[in-house]
């Protein structure tokens, strides 16, 4: 096995510091499956002291948006790992595999690194979730800056790297033209394997790191489903609260869609396993209820995302009356009576009704 | 009769003859053919000058050699052990005209030069039952041993070359003095306050006329003044002796042919006197006692009064108590760990505190009080150059830097005549009062010194735009030629 301090430094400072710190991130050579399941073994430590404080420091940073966290320990042996699979994963998306020799590469990082998603153990505890998140919370903000130069003679476009200064030379002159364009991970072009494959490594990679998963829920693609992780995380109160502050800095919208279309899923094929989803859909329909969370606006028309959403609404106004209804929240008399008046309307509802129906056929 | 080794030869035809690890033709000994004893000294002169003699002496032998034609020569004959010992040994030997050769018994070849660097072969072989057969490129020679040459005796028979500079040498000297001028030396060596030992040496008589032995006076000086040193050359009857070896000493204003130094050949125990002029050494085979100079300095003795003097009763002393007093001294500044900032200097000491670095700040302690401003650092008090340096003499006992307490007691008895309390730190002034803090009025420095100024929200548009994420921008890097070098799959469950 090749020299496992050296590719933890390079893993370091090309990807897991940027993740936090932001920035360019440099991606090199593929480490694979064996190597990213051994780096976290013992204290493993880098030589730039300066840098890793300023990446705890922004853990921290990011920590703090949802939870009073003071210091993290440094990363764990599945941080180590997760950092070496994305990378893996980046490096499968540079067009430079995009040949006809070399695209079996890619396609075998590809699928090393999935195999290695699947030894790394689930977040056992909250704090674990949140360390992953600090590190991983970010990950579909990566984005690729392709840049386009064009002159009087020619044109040329330069994928992920910064275009040469003698092409950009007397702009008037040469009529030169430079378009940037930022392309997100999985819309980057070309991309020497295969879309889907690349898309569902990276719900698996999600997967590990629940509360990022959670706090990306509006994401186009891969789309959000309860994974066990996640519903592991909201089964807990700490976890369902730093959940619902993840989700309500994302348009209102928007999380009740992609929460109502996977709950929605999730109770069609694993109804017993729902509890936690329809938990979490209750507590914030009690907030939006309450005013805590902002209501948003589900957008006009019988698209399926309304559809979704509504569902998501209805699911939680039932079950955010049944939580009022039991009185386990606590309320006080007056102000659980408001807001049974303000759920009333979305707990009988077709959605509701639906959402009722569907939780029935499991009771 | 000689050939030259070639490269990666292995068969020889000299008896005893064999290639080392370099491939040098090399025997159990080494000899070197000199064709005179004054070149036997010149190659003995110059290997010693930069090495010893230690490691050949087990196996070093010297011979009067003669060859048929009855012309004498002298061997040196030693163990070879390696090519480098030979190659020193042949370099010196060519230096003073010597031949060298290697070989196990009777039959020696000539031992490697520019022209055979792995060495020479007799091809032909002498018959001859002498006692060596010698083959060089330009003859071959039988000798047969005449007599022996022992190292020492011709080391002893050697006569030192003249040389002024060594009677400037210093270090110490072993001076000789005759019979009757012992005393008088000894005399004058105590007079003048010079260490050294002093013994009497016997020697057999001089001649068969004589029948009592040779006393001599031998000192041992470590130093001999320069002063002195005229004195002990020029004056007859005295000879000094320059140690030049443990056990051996040439005599001052001469120098051996042989460096004795490198020859292992004396007894440290006795001493070997190499006199100039051409006169046969002093040996010594054991030192004299020696006894210190002092022991023999002149006495005298008593002749008027009596014998002692008695006293006829003893009192209780008079009370001899002393007002305390405090004094400059010279001695060196250490413990320094407090200083006394006058009232009016306090004000300097809060400007002083800005360009106080932490560690000093930490460290300090302050009392203040009336008299002005007590700061105490157990790590020195230097970094704050202000105020009255104070040295702790005693636990929690202070008196100024560069002066003492008269009279001079010690700083438990100072501690006990003035009587502090527990948990008072004392300071004696330089008018010898002392003025007493409470140790409790000691607080941190750090917490004395700050005061709290007014502060300012920040900005709040400031702080967003500090935690602003930057952008993560991924970058294109190379995949190398072996992109899938290292890439391995994960080890099975159970590995």
């Amino acid at each position: 096995m090749a020299d496992l301090g050296a590719i933890a430094e390079r893993l370091y400072a090309g990807v897991m510091a940027p993740m936090v710190l932001g920035g360019a991130i440099e991606p090199g050579h593929a480490i694979g499956a064996r190597a990213a399941l051994a780096l976290g073994e013992g204290d493993r430590t880098t030589t730039d002291p300066d840098r890793e404080f300023q990446v705890q420091l922004g853990r921290v940073r990011r920590a703090r948006r949802l939870a009073a966290v003071d210091r993290f320990p440094p990363a764990s042996r599945s941080e180590w790992a997760l950092g070496a699979i994305l990378h893996d994963l980046l490096q499968a998306a540079n067009p430079t595999f995009d040949t006809v020799l070399r695209r079996s590469a890619a396609e075998r990082i590809l699928l090393v690194a999935r195999d290695a998603l699947d030894r790394v153990p689930d977040a056992a505890t909250v704090r674990e979730a949140l360390s992953r998140h600090t590190w991983f919370g970010r990950v579909l903000d990566i984005a690729r800056t392709d840049t386009s130069v064009s002159w009087w003679v020619g044109s040329r476009t330069y994928l992920g790297v910064e275009a040469p200064h003698r092409l950009q030379a007397w702009p008037e002159l040469r009529r030169v033209s430079v378009v940037k364009a930022e392309h997100a991970l999985l819309e980057l072009e070309p991309l020497a394997v295969d879309r889907a494959g690349l898309t569902e490594a990276l719900a698996r990679f999600l997967a590990k790191t629940p509360l990022t998963a959670l706090a990306t829920c509006t994401r186009d693609a891969p789309p959000f489903v309860w994974s066990p992780a996640t519903l592991a995380l909201v089964a807990t109160r700490p976890g369902r609260t730093l959940a619902l502050r993840a989700l309500a800095k994302l348009p209102a919208a928007d999380v009740d869609a992609a929460l109502g279309r996977a709950t929605r899923d999730l109770l069609g094929a694993r109804r017993s396993m729902a509890a936690p989803a329809v938990t979490l859909l209750g507590e914030r329909a009690l907030a939006q209820a309450a005013g805590h969370v902002d209501r948003g606006h589900g957008g006009a028309g019988p698209s399926p995302a309304h559809a979704h959403a509504a569902f998501a609404r209805g699911l939680g106004a039932v079950a955010g009356m049944l939580m009022l209804e039991s009185g386990e929240a606590g309320w006080p008399h007056g102000e659980r009576a408001r807001l049974i008046a303000a759920l009333d309307v979305a707990a009988r509802s077709p959605p509701a009704r639906e959402a009722v129906a569907l939780l029935g056929e499991g009771s | 009769m000689l050939e030259r080794i070639a490269l990666h030869q292995t068969r020889l035809h000299t008896p005893g003859l064999g290639l080392d690890a370099k491939g040098v033709a090399l025997g159990a000994k080494g000899l070197v053919l000199l064709p005179s004893i004054d070149r036997l000294v010149g190659l003995l002169s110059v290997y010693t000058r930069e090495r010893s003699l230690e490691d050949l002496m087990p196996s070093l032998g010297m011979n009067v050699v003669k060859s048929k034609l009855g012309t004498r020569e002298i061997t040196l004959e030693f163990a070879a052990e390696s090519s480098d010992r030979m190659d020193r040994i042949a370099e010196t030997a060519r230096l003073v005209g010597g031949f060298t050769f290697t070989g196990t018994a009777r039959h020696f070849v000539q031992y490697r030069d520019a022209a055979a660097p792995f060495g020479y072969d007799a091809t032909t072989l002498l018959a001859t039952d002498a006692a060596l057969a010698l083959y060089h490129d330009r003859f071959s020679q039988t000798y047969d041993v005449e007599r022996r040459v022992e190292l020492r005796p011709l080391l002893l028979r050697l006569m030192p070359h003249l040389d002024p500079a060594s009677r400037l040498v210093p270090g110490p000297r072993v001076v000789v003095a005759e019979q009757g001028l012992g005393p008088a030396l000894v005399h004058y060596l105590v007079r003048s306050r010079v260490d050294g030992e002093v013994g009497v040496a016997e020697w057999a008589p001089e001649s068969a006329f004589e029948d009592a032995p040779v006393r001599r006076w031998v000192f041992r000086i470590p130093e001999l003044p320069r002063r002195m040193q005229p004195l002990m050359h020029s004056t007859p009857g005295i000879r000094c002796f320059v140690p030049v070896a443990p056990g051996a000493a040439v005599e001052a204003g001469h120098r051996h042919p042989v460096e004795l130094r490198a020859c292992p050949v004396f007894d440290p125990a006795g001493l070997v006197l190499v006199r100039g002029g051409g006169e046969e050494p002093w040996i010594l085979d054991r030192m004299p006692p020696m006894g210190p100079l002092t022991a023999f300095a002149r006495v005298e003795m008593r002749t008027t009064g009596a014998e002692a003097s008695t006293a006829s009763a003893t009192r209780p002393a008079d009370s001899v108590r002393v007002p305390l007093r405090v004094v400059p001294s010279t001695a060196p500044w250490k413990n320094v760990t407090a200083t006394w900032v006058e009232p009016a200097q306090v004000p300097l000491l809060r400007r002083l505190a800005y360009a106080l670095p932490h560690g000093t700040i930490a460290a300090a302690r302050v009392a203040m009080t009336a008299r002005g401003a007590f700061l105490r650092s157990s790590g020195g008090i230097e970094a704050i150059p202000l105020g009255t340096f104070f040295v702790e003499v005693h636990p929690n006992l202070y008196v100024p830097a560069g002066h003492e307490v008269t009279p001079s007691v010690a700083p438990e008895v100072l501690a006990r005549a003035l009587g502090a309390a527990p948990g008072q730190v004392l300071f004696v002034g330089t008018d010898a009062r002392a003025i007493a803090v409470e140790e409790s009025a000691f607080a941190p420095l750090e917490a004395a010194l700050v005061e709290a100024s007014p502060w300012e929200p920040a900005v709040a548009e400031a702080i967003e735009q500090a935690l602003d994420d930057a952008p993560l921008d991924l970058k294109v890097t190379g995949i190398g030629m072996l992109p899938l070098r290292g890439v391995d799959p994960a080890p099975k469950q159970g590995d």
